[in-house]
């Protein structure tokens, strides 16, 4: 590992050891506690076909370095797309004039961190792999979409994969190495029908080679989903409205507790008291029923990482056991305030922005009922499906927008319902899970969640879920 | 600043090369532009600063166009060697896709709009002290917090921003200009830790001194916060909703978002076929208005180097035009309205007209209804026009507030709400590149219990 990370910074940044060492040193100048330099290149490649033709292809390089100092509670942060010493000094001469302490530290001696695992172990990379192969996968998703029915009248597919090398030092000695890889492919289909169109989507991806579309998803699957959902919304009633019963789909309603619940168990929201979980640790905030993690360990997901972006090996993270808040999760600045242990959850968007806790893959763990059980124990509700994405705010009131659902109507599902909108309170709808399914399943792994402006890859899941009462915006 | 001026000079100079090598290896037609920026961004909370950032970036993009096939490529490495090899294998790259009749430049005439005429660039924010923008947003939260009312902080931020803008083409187009922006935000809770509501208020500018007073920033989020206050839930039903002005916003963002020509070419939108229709009450006049002075929207060309203009969308509520870039204007025999964004389009200043309405007289002719204060959530579909939100407002009868109301969603359809505004207010809200003034709409449907 020491060989390729040694590699790795002369080949793609042009620096050793030594000047990172000079470097976190240079940031510490004005009496820090704790330097950090980020280094990333990135490359992305974009394939677009729509109209029957591939229209564009894109490439995209990305590249630069972020410097950053904590004094007690302030951080001091610079950055710059240029490897130049001096631009690169004068970053960190930003980053440390944050701090205007008197006492001096010094960094510790680098040491490269080994790294003994690896969670994406792909065998065909795509950013390797030529153009052409990856050009059939997108045709071939194309005309499953297309051929699926004569109302489909307009497709439209992306294949996006993306290569992001990070290396990391701080002052705290450690020096690490990440190479994830990131691949995506999307269809959307119009469906037209005396005068009335609807769009469907799929996907799918993770950090996989392109074996995972010949082995996990074809793109015909993609393809033939999108038109599906299409089809099926040309059917689809206007939702109704009021306060009903809801039972949340396995595997798309992760999106659920990645906004009720994820967003406020990250640390900096409960440092600064602004979540509404900041005094429940320990405490029961839901149905015994419920178990939440945060696994940024799982192999080939969107959402995983061998490191952090602050170099931390990540851990999965119990959050909420038996109804009762446990864990929060954590970066390194959260933490040390908090005197709390890192769990591996700083990330990210590139190297322009700071770490935040952030979320990775977020679950519900399985419950014991069938899903049909639940369905079942519903006279009149409603069963979301598949969501457009959802928003919450730190007092716990949260929405999410549902795409496609179904009406339940004396314990079966009946017709299909489009565009409907389900709003509530987090600790509410917690203590309103009435039933925790069987069926665990996670999301498309094509989801991008947005914290302080920075968008970073997640996945998420969960079982079949019964809501008592919970508020649908519909028309009728 | 002199040597300041040399690094733009040599930006042109880069961009230019880039566009004869491109030519020398090939290319039918090419594209090069370069962003320069500097950014400054602080956040202070609880008097202390959380954050304090200071950085450049240089980023460049590219397009080519051989036997009418296109490649994009970015890059934010602009070492000669990175370059050229992107060229390079953007022309190999375009050989794989399909000819598409549609691709190429947009043809263009003599440049005459002075960037100096839109007034994009203040001198002094590149010359203000850290000192000064820290003195500032401690100033806006230390006022707020003074309120007893107020119980936590999200913080203040302040940012500032330097952007120089490059863009030179092989049909030998070459123009910069340079443009700045400032904000201040504070963002702040009230209640107690189980009844927590909370909401903010910030000023965006491209002068410094037209930033609103830290004193009126705080004023603002205070009073929008502690509004707030014990809400009720309400009942299912529909009434008339009066659009405080960052609603009508969001609103104007997703009428963009279905006249866009891209969503019209790639039949995306309920407006597909509506040019010259009659598709909003009579008193909507709609535009957008590239060259409006010192608009955070304003800029003297678009990302394709078409100049600026002001284009009718809605005019007495007919639909004129839909805002495209070059490539979608061919898709539809339109013209490009200079609104090419990137690879894709972005409105410049667009805006509703506003009317002689204040919004105290227009709260006062509300018998009963919602006045919507706040929406969360993403519930947009261009295809067929419908929107879906979880939303916060304040309940209204008598032409009275009588309690602030959340846990409610609103539903509608834009043609529908578009046809329904009843009245426009005075007092358009020109903080981002979308300006919607108060406007109230005959009726929605808001689902509460």
């Amino acid at each position: 590992m020491k060989d390729s990370l040694s590699l790795t910074l002369e080949k793609t940044f042009n620096l050793d050891l030594a000047n990172l060492y000079l470097i976190l040193d240079l940031a510490l100048s004005q009496g820090g506690d704790f330097s950090e330099i980020y280094l990333e290149h990135s490359t992305y490649n974009y394939i677009n076909m729509e109209d029957d033709i591939i229209k564009e292809t894109a490439e995209s390089i990305s590249q630069g370095l972020g410097i950053r100092v904590i004094s007690k509670e302030k951080t001091g942060f610079g950055y710059t797309n240029s490897f130049s010493l001096n631009k690169i000094k004068k970053a960190a001469q930003t980053a440390a004039s944050v701090a205007n302490q008197t006492k001096r530290i010094s960094p510790f001696q680098l040491n490269p961190l080994p790294m003994k695992h690896n969670f994406y172990p792909i065998q065909i990379p795509a950013y390797e792999s030529n153009l052409q192969t990856k050009i059939s996968l997108v045709k071939k998703t194309y005309a499953a979409a297309q051929s699926f029915s004569s109302l489909i009248k307009k497709v439209k597919v992306n294949l996006v994969d993306k290569l992001q090398t990070i290396i990391i030092a701080n002052s705290e000695g450690i020096v690490t190495f990440d190479s994830r890889p990131l691949l995506k492919l999307t269809c959307s289909a119009i469906a037209e029908k005396s005068g009335k169109r609807e769009v469907g989507y799929y996907g799918g991806g993770g950090r996989v080679g392109l074996e995972y579309f010949s082995k996990k998803l074809t793109p015909q699957t993609i393809g033939q989903e999108a038109s599906k959902e299409a089809l099926l919304l040309l059917e689809a009633v206007a939702p109704p409205a009021g306060e009903m019963p809801v039972v949340l789909a396995p595997g798309h309603s992760g999106v659920l507790i990645h906004e009720a619940v994820g967003h406020l168990l990250e640390a900096d929201f409960n440092r600064k008291k602004t979540s509404v979980f900041w005094n429940k640790m320990g405490k029961k905030v839901g149905t015994s029923q419920l178990t939440i993690y945060d696994d940024p360990t799982i192999p080939y997901f969107r959402g995983s990482y061998n490191m952090d972006d602050e170099g931390t090996i990540p851990q999965k993270t119990l959050l909420i056991e038996r109804g009762k808040v446990v864990g929060f999760l954590q970066d390194k600045l959260s933490a040390k305030l908090m005197k709390a242990s890192l769990t591996g959850h700083g990330r990210r968007q590139n190297f322009t922005c700071f770490p935040l806790p952030r979320m990775s893959n977020t679950y519900i763990a399985a419950g014991e009922y069938s899903p049909q059980e639940i369905i079942k124990s519903i006279s009149r509700g409603f069963y979301a499906y598949k969501y457009q994405g959802g928003q919450v705010e730190d007092s716990g009131k949260f929405t999410f927008s549902v795409s496609s659902g179904f009406l339940i109507e004396e314990g079966k599902l009946t017709s299909p319902v489009k565009q409907a909108t389900l709003i509530g309170s987090n600790i509410d709808i917690l203590n309103k899970i009435s039933m925790v399914g069987s069926d665990l399943k996670f999301g498309l792994q094509t989801g991008t969640c947005s914290k302080g402006g920075q968008q970073v890859p997640v996945n998420d899941g969960c079982p079949t879920l019964k809501i008592d009462k919970m508020t649908v915006g519909g028309r009728e | 600043m002199s040597h300041r001026k040399k690094a733009i000079s040599s930006l042109g100079d880069i961009a230019e090369h880039l566009v004869t090598y491109a030519q020398a290896k090939g290319a039918d037609e090419s594209q090069v532009s370069i962003a320069d920026s500097l950014e400054f961004s602080l956040d202070v909370r609880l008097g202390k600063i959380e954050n304090l950032v200071e950085a450049g970036i240089t980023s460049l993009a590219l397009k080519i166009i051989k036997d009418k096939k296109t490649a994009w490529a970015t890059s934010s490495d602009l070492s000669p060697e990175t370059l050229k090899n992107l060229v390079v294998k953007a022309i190999d790259r375009a050989q794989v896709t399909n000819p598409d009749p549609f691709a190429g430049l947009p043809d263009l005439s003599p440049f005459s709009i002075k960037p100096s005429s839109l007034k994009l660039y203040d001198p002094e924010i590149p010359r203000l002290e850290t000192k000064t923008k820290i003195a500032v947003a401690k100033e806006a939260e230390k006022i707020a917090m003074a309120d007893k009312r107020i119980t936590n902080s999200h913080g203040a931020s302040l940012e500032t921003r330097e952007i120089k803008h490059v863009l030179a083409n092989s049909h030998g187009f070459l123009h910069q200009y340079s443009e700045t922006f400032c904000s201040l935000s504070l963002g702040l809770q009230a209640g107690d830790p189980d009844n927590k509501v909370e909401d903010f208020w910030f000023s965006a500018q491209r002068f410094w001194k037209d930033l609103e007073s830290p004193a009126e920033i705080a004023k603002k989020a205070v009073e929008r916060t502690v509004r707030q206050l014990n809400p009720r839930k309400i009942k299912t039903q529909k009434v008339p909703v009066i659009f405080e002005p960052m609603m009508t916003s969001w609103l104007l963002g997703f009428l963009f978002a279905c006249i866009s020509g891209v969503s019209i070419y790639q039949k995306a939108s309920f407006l597909v076929g509506k040019l010259h229709q009659k598709i909003a009450n009579k008193k909507v006049n709609i535009y957008d208005h590239g060259l409006l002075p010192g608009k955070l929207g304003s800029r003297p060309f678009d990302s394709e180097g078409v100049p600026c203009q002001k284009t009718a969308v809605i005019e007495k509520g007919v639909l004129k035009n839909y805002l495209c870039n070059s490539y979608a204007a061919r898709k539809l025999k339109l013209m490009s309205t200079g609104n090419a964004e990137g690879t894709g389009v972005s409105p410049n200043n667009f805006y509703l007209v506003p009317d002689d309405n204040s919004p105290q007289n227009i709260i006062n002719s509300l018998e009963k209804g919602l006045i919507l204060i706040r929406t969360i959530g993403h519930g947009l579909n261009p295809l067929t026009g419908e929107i879906s939100k979880g939303a916060f407002g304040l309940w209204v009868e008598k032409g009275e507030v009588k309690f602030p109301v959340s846990e409610i969603t609103i539903s509608g359809q834009l043609g529908e709400i578009l046809n329904n505004i009843e009245i426009i207010g005075n007092d358009p809200d020109w903080r981002s590149l979308l300006a919607g003034p108060t406007i109230k709409i005959k009726e929605l449907m808001v689902a509460g219990e």
